[in-house]
């Protein structure tokens, strides 16, 4: 296989199989198969893309074979390639759940083709290397992530969206006006040429006025203090499939597209940008727990605490070192494995006591000792226990601040952990602890609800049994484990991302030479 | 030219931003198109502009003429017009669906619908 | 080998286990004690080559980055060996123990595995000599604590306990993580071995103080020293076996562990003195006399452990040769009698329920054998001669006298405490044991042997040890205090000492101790008491739910105002926050700038430009719906006539086109909205006017500045001229977008088909007119 192809299929399995899943419209059954197909060779070809990209250096190809700035390049570096792979990691998982928890009418709603069309969207972001393409991939993710938000179209969904749609437009709007101003000054969309004609332009400081758009419209779209309200106005509206695929992705995105172009365009006076990031990675750390730790839904729990770990991520950032930036990249892989699981937990336990509601819960640690450890993996992974991921994320980034005495920061990262433990405690204290098989109170027996299905549009799924939704859950705590263990080789595999952010050189060779 | 038309996108967007703060939805979408439409002005100016000079090829030639309009600007804004066309599509007829739903086009009344009240009250 | 046995075998006996207890039946707890046995056993073969003054260890790499290396080494050495030695002999027995206590109980694999992995890592934690390993096993105690003390899950207080003991330890741990980081960053190294050869680098080093107060934090708060004592009454929540497990012998003690393994390393500075002697020293004497206001066993005993963790670590703050001495013999003193009467403690509740000591008495008939280890224990506890407590005691009054620190101070702390000590014995053993038997204890029956067997022998230990202290001193203290001090040492331990100041103060202690425990009732009731107790004991927990009620209010009240559910505050949010970024951007790198003039302006220019601008208003303004609309098409068709001015014909078409539908979907939808009342007020009007001319103006700022930068148009020259040659194409425009850039349209495409299949989506799933009506119809649609 070429580089070339390798760099271009991410892109095509899940667009290929958004449409044809699309075409199969009457054959939903069907749909399911070949997506599940779809998102293994996805993870397959992700796989051998890091590989390629680790073994033989930043990869890059324009379509249609026209040279370097005037087609639409697709750069494969470090840090694409493991966003991809993570991403495609969810998307198996996601799948494989969503056979036992999406019922019948959002398949037949088109349930697949979107998953397929946002995932598309998704890594076609990761990977372009052109400003406006990125334009584009944002677009195509975002109306697939409007219209899965809604489907099914309860009136809390409904309400819900309209909030992340209005927001998310707003955003893009801000992006593509910034992306209309770069334009105006290098006359290149394309981001590794535009990267050396703005270090040719002799006004810094108007560059470092427009990087504020983007830190607006990507900070919009990943979720940080204080732009944060539509992430947890709207996450705990969908189905659990369906706000574990986007936990996974959709924030992650945002994280990632502040980080391009916080290390490859707006690099020019960072004493002034990045100090801007880092008091908001504070401000977004505790903002996010606080409101986790108040909560007592396990949804909108784990949503508010999407928002304080993307405040670790931009943490790394804007210490801007690379370890910090190690910890960064390595802290967005470790959350997309532990939050989508335990949104993928908070399906199950709904599947089994009909809640989502954490006192309502109650008993699942006498009742199923097995969720009980795939949470206790999971949340204790995402509060930084060790020796699990959250643990090496934490210590990089802690690491990563003292090497450069951000003394702060690092007390509110500290202080922020001892919160998401609280917080993680307090679901496993309330969902899972109390009650014992005999007294409990009783989960709800009407197998209607016990589906999930109270809202009266739904039906069942295709998959009755629980156990095609454990299958994914035990699939990521693997994961989890696994990345924990052999931590010393991710972190080797991240630090390159590091290396090769920190020398926009490299990337900017690989894409013009 | 382009600094009236500085002008003009500075105004439309501060109309589409003063629509997008209204309660009801319908301002908010009117609000979200006007800014779509700024945004595509802010690029027409940016890629800056040549009066009535269209990107052709005159047939027989291989070069257009000397002084033309620039064509990335104008095939990115068009992308960009279809994409915005898509999605606000899709948001006014959420804002219908939600009318249909129970009325729901006052934003403040859809904030019964978002808190919790166990942890609001 | 045997280092890895000892560190491992818990571990694979703690996922064997919940499988294993069930076939088992009654036989578990004593299967399952062979694993420590072994581990004793194991570790036993080393005790004379550790006495020698050799040790071992073991390495295996596991994580080697960067910014540090992890490996998986163990190390044996006097200290090591002495404490791995008290986890798994006293762990052997809680699983004898455990297994007769909670026999019944139905979640009792689940006790073992928990059990099984809280050794593991306790064994973990005192053989790691990588800082990283120690505080990975650190906090796996911390973990298998937290479910330990959960056990009874279906009880709010324990709940409450364990998430208390997390939070407490954890907070401690994250502190300690740094000072590790930080002594690695000064020391250059992760192995404990090396690290406590470099102590004068660390001492010396600008982060000395850093180091130490963060270290501290994770020992003190594990090993509850005041302030953090308070999580640790509260854990013997926790099912007797643990309690006399982590809460006594083992846990708590890890943060005296770490302040005697990293001792050569940080010790001896005034800091280091100063800190650990005082806390220890207010812990020790709180603590004790706090014992003596409660009347449940369990919390006497907890409050006596507290006492003795502070003067263990008021041992190691003193730190002269003597002082460790004191401490690690001491270790073990307490190890065995606490051990045992929490064990006690639990035949007795296990038997009739009842804890409270107030209610219970004359036990001795009912249990003999457990009164029998009761009174070798408690004897032991109190100090009395020929018991291994009394030579404890001696040398700790020896050590405060001698130490160099404070002599007079620390004495009489140590004599008061001492006094509590020897009162709370006799309210565990003689009140409980001796003396009528009330009437609620007469169900009292013999305990098993599951439930004595550990008593005794932990117990009858306690006076062997006493009698014939001489070659434990020689094969285990020593080789222990020589780790803990760095350098060789060389004593003997003898029971008697002569008559020596010491033996009269602790003649002094237990008169006085004997004295108050005659007085004890009176005692408990005076106001003081209460008002002692009402301050430090109950006080402390109150001000850890304060610490918490304060920053959950706090978070609530953040909540509330943030995330307040009007979309129109998150938007004004999000725009003032994008206009304050921009304007102080602009102001900071005084980027305005007046761009040379480009061109002239017709007049239709300027027309259609107030068109648009004046349309523009309309929307704002009109408030019919229909009117609103108009003006909006009419700006688009405005703006569709400025892209036809400059050379776009395609671009207007479009926008001709795309213009049309919105208004046509907008009329088709609009049938059914209601009309555009504006219901803001002034004030409201004017905030959003100000946020959208600030918006506005940041925009046309930014434009402005970034037309005076000259344009490049390379890329745009490229497609002009290949447009032809390469993309046979004649209109420039249309060959980008199928040609150059298609994959843009392509992801456009795509955009359009999702967008169309939401919205048929949005129409027809769930249509209210075929479910149940949705709660208000639109009756009343105008």
């Amino acid at each position: 296989m070429t580089a070339h192809l390798l760099i271009v299929l991410p892109i095509v399995i899940p667009f290929a199989v958004g449409i044809v899943t699309l075409l199969l419209r009457k054959k939903p059954q069907w749909q399911q198969w070949i997506n599940l197909v779809g998102m293994v060779s996805l993870m397959a070809v992700a796989i051998q893309l890091l590989y390629v990209v680790h073994t033989q250096g930043i990869q890059a190809t324009t379509l249609g074979d026209w040279p370097a700035p005037f087609g639409i390049t697709f750069v494969a570096d470090h840090l694409a390639a493991i966003m991809v792979l993570s991403g495609a990691l969810m998307g198996v998982a996601v799948s494989i759940f969503g056979l036992g928890d999406m019922d019948k009418r959002r398949v037949a709603y088109g349930f697949y083709p979107f998953m397929n069309l946002l995932i598309g969207g998704v890594v076609g972001a990761y990977l372009t290397g052109d400003l406006f393409n990125l334009y584009v991939w944002f677009e195509v993710l975002l109306i697939a992530s409007f219209v899965l938000m809604a489907l099914g179209n309860t009136r809390e969904q409904l309400t819900a969206n309209i909030k992340y749609v209005a927001i998310n437009l707003v955003s893009s709007l801000f992006f593509l006006g910034g992306v209309g101003l770069i334009y105006g000054i290098t006359g290149s969309l394309n981001m590794a040429e535009v990267a050396t004609l703005l270090a040719e332009i002799d006004s810094p400081a108007l560059i470092t006025t427009i990087s504020m758009l983007f830190i607006v419209s990507f900070g919009i779209k990943s979720a940080i203090f204080p732009l944060y309200f539509w992430l947890p106005a709207s996450y705990h509206t969908p189905p659990p499939t369906i706000i574990a695929l986007f936990a996974g992705l959709l924030t992650k995105v945002g994280v990632y597209a502040l980080i391009r172009v916080f290390t490859l365009f707006f690099t020019y006076d960072v004493g002034y940008t990045h100090t801007i990031l880092l008091w908001v990675a504070g401000f977004t750390m505790v903002s996010g727990v606080l409101g986790a730790a108040v909560q007592n839904d396990f949804r909108r729990v784990l949503s508010f605490h999407i928002v304080s770990q993307i405040g670790y991520m931009i943490m790394g950032l804007a210490l801007f070192t690379p370890v910090a930036l190690v910890g960064a990249i390595f802290y967005i892989v470790h959350n997309q494995l532990a939050k989508t699981n335990l949104f993928l937990i908070s399906g199950v336990a709904n599947r089994l006591e009909g809640t989502f509601t954490l006192k309502k819960l109650g008993g699942l640690y006498a009742v199923y000792p097995g969720l009980a450890i795939l949470f206790v993996i999971s949340s204790f992974a995402l509060a930084g226990f060790p020796p699990l991921t959250g643990f090496w994320g934490k210590l990089v980034l802690a690491i990563g601040a003292l090497e450069t005495q951000e003394y702060i920061i690092l007390a509110v990262a500290l202080a922020v952990g001892m919160m998401t433990m609280f917080s993680m405690a307090k679901i496993w204290m309330y969902g899972f602890m109390p009650g014992t098989e005999s007294n409990r109170e009783a989960g709800s027996t009407d197998e209607h609800t016990l589906l999930g299905l109270g809202n009266g549009t739904a039906t069942e799924p295709y998959v009755k049994s629980v156990w095609v939704m454990y299958l994914p859950v035990v699939f990521i705590a693997a994961l989890i484990v696994f990345v924990s263990v052999f931590f010393g080789t991710v972190y080797d595999v991240t630090e390159q991302a590091a290396i090769e952010l920190l020398d926009p050189s490299l990337y900017i060779d690989a894409v013009l030479d | 030219m382009e600094i009236l038309l500085s002008f003009v996108v500075g105004g439309l967007f501060a109309a589409s931003v003063y629509l997008i703060l209204r309660r009801n939805l319908v301002r908010l979408v009117i609000g979200i198109i006007l800014l779509s439409n700024a945004v595509n002005l802010l690029i027409f100016t940016m890629g800056r502009m040549t009066r009535g000079e269209p990107g052709f090829i005159p047939v027989g030639e291989e070069f257009p003429p000397e002084l033309i309009a620039n064509p990335l600007s104008q095939a990115l804004i068009l992308t960009a017009i279809v994409i915005g066309f898509g999605l606000l599509a899709f948001t006014l007829v959420l804002v219908y669906r939600m009318n249909k739903e129970g009325r729901l086009v006052d934003s403040d009344a859809l904030r019964a619908e978002e808190i919790d009240p166990s942890v609001y009250n | 080998m045997a280092i890895l046995f000892a560190v491992f075998s818990g571990f694979v006996l703690s996922l064997l286990a919940p499988f294993l207890t069930r076939p088992l039946g009654r036989a578990s707890g004593w299967v399952f004690a062979l694993v420590p046995v072994g581990i004793v056993a194991g570790l036993g073969m080393h005790v004379g080559a550790i006495a020698a003054g050799e040790t071992a260890s073991i390495s295996y790499e596991w994580i080697s980055i960067t910014p540090f290396d992890v490996t998986l080494s163990f190390y044996l050495d006097g200290l090591s060996l002495f404490f791995s030695l008290i986890v798994s002999g006293v762990g052997a027995l809680i699983f004898i123990y455990g297994g007769g206590y909670l026999e019944k109980h139905h979640h009792l694999g689940r006790f073992y595995c928990y059990l099984a992995m809280f050794m593991a890592s306790m064994m973990g934690m005192v053989l790691a000599d990588n800082l990283l390993t120690f505080y990975i096993f650190f906090e796996l105690t911390s973990f298998a604590s937290f479910m330990l003390i959960g056990f009874n899950h279906d009880n709010a207080g324990s709940r409450r306990s364990a998430w208390q003991a997390l939070l407490v330890t954890k907070a401690g741990g994250l502190a300690m993580l740094i000072g590790f980081v930080l002594i690695h960053q000064v020391t250059g190294t992760m192995q404990i071995s090396e690290i406590i050869q470099q102590g004068e680098l660390l001492t010396g080093s600008e982060f000395y103080l850093a180091i130490l107060i963060l270290v501290l934090g994770g020992a003190f708060t594990k090993s509850a020293q005041f302030p953090f004592y308070f999580w640790l009454p509260n854990a013997m929540k926790a099912p007797t076996p643990v309690s006399a497990y982590l809460h006594s012998a083992t846990m708590v003690k890890a943060g005296v562990y770490v302040l005697a393994r990293l001792h050569p390393a940080l010790s001896g500075t005034p800091e280091w003195i100063a800190i650990v002697t005082g806390f220890g020293a207010v812990t020790m004497l709180v603590s004790a006399w706090l014992a003596l206001q409660y009347t449940d066993m369990k919390s006497i005993l907890a409050y006596t452990t507290v006492m003795a963790l502070g003067l263990l670590t008021m041992m190691l703050g003193v730190g002269s040769e003597i002082a460790i001495k004191a401490c690690m013999l001491f270790v073990l003193v307490h190890a065995l009698y606490k051990a045992s009467l929490f064990m006690i403690a639990g035949a007795v509740d296990h038997g009739i329920h009842i804890r409270d000591v107030t209610k219970l008495g004359g036990l001795r008939y009912a249990m003999p054998i457990t009164f029998g280890a009761a009174v070798l224990a408690g004897l032991s506890m109190a100090g009395i001669p020929p018991f291994f407590g009394f030579i404890g005691k001696e040398i700790v009054y020896e050590a405060a006298l001698q130490g160099g620190v404070a002599e007079t101070m620390l004495a009489v702390v140590s004599v008061l405490s001492n006094i509590a000590l020897v009162a709370a014995a006799g309210l565990l053993v003689v009140r409980v044991f001796l003396g009528e038997q009330p009437e609620a204890t007469k169900k009292a029956h013999k305990a098993p042997v599951a439930l004595w067997f550990g008593p005794v022998l932990l117990a009858g230990l306690g006076l062997l040890l006493g009698l014939v202290p001489g070659p434990f001193g020689e094969y285990f203290l020593v080789p222990a205090v020589a780790a803990v001090a760095g350098e060789p040492v060389e004593f003997s331990l003898y029971l008697w000492h002569g008559f020596t100041i010491e033996l009269a103060m602790s003649a002094v202690t237990v008169a006085a101790g004997v004295a108050l425990y005659f007085g004890w009732d009176a005692m408990r009731r005076s106001s003081i008491a209460k008002a002692f107790e009402n301050g430090f004991g109950a006080g402390l927990d109150r001000g850890y739910d304060h610490t918490l009620d304060g920053i959950l209010a706090f978070g609530r009240w953040q909540t509330r105002v943030l995330q307040n559910g009007y979309l129109r505050y998150y938007m004004s949010t999000i725009l003032s926050v994008a206009i304050v970024l921009i304007a102080v951007s602009f102001i900071r790198g005084e980027v305005f700038a007046w761009p040379a003039a480009m061109g002239g302006i017709e007049t239709f220019e300027w027309v259609l430009s107030g068109l648009i601008l004046g349309s523009a208003l309309g929307c704002i303004l009109f408030s019919s719906r229909l009117a609103a609309i108009v003006s909006l098409g009419i700006a688009g068709f405005a703006i569709a006539l400025m892209y036809l001015t400059y050379g776009a014909p395609d671009l207007a078409k479009t926008q001709f086109l795309v213009e049309t539908l919105t208004v046509v979907l907008f009329v088709l939808v609009l049938l059914d909205l209601p009309n555009l009342k504006e219901t803001a007020s002034t004030f409201a009007k004017g905030r959003d006017a100000l946020i959208a001319v600030g918006v506005g103006g940041m925009v046309t700022l930014l434009m402005l500045a970034a037309l005076t930068i000259p344009f490049d148009s390379n890329m745009a020259n490229y497609y002009a001229e290949n447009t032809y040659i390469l993309g046979e194409g004649r209109n420039i425009v249309n060959t980008i977008l199928v040609d150059f850039r298609a994959i843009d349209t392509f992801g456009e495409i795509a955009v359009l088909l999702v967008a169309g299949f939401g919205i048929y989506a949005l129409v027809t799933l769930g249509r209210s007119d075929d479910e149940e009506p949705a709660p208000t119809t639109s009756k009343e649609t105008a």
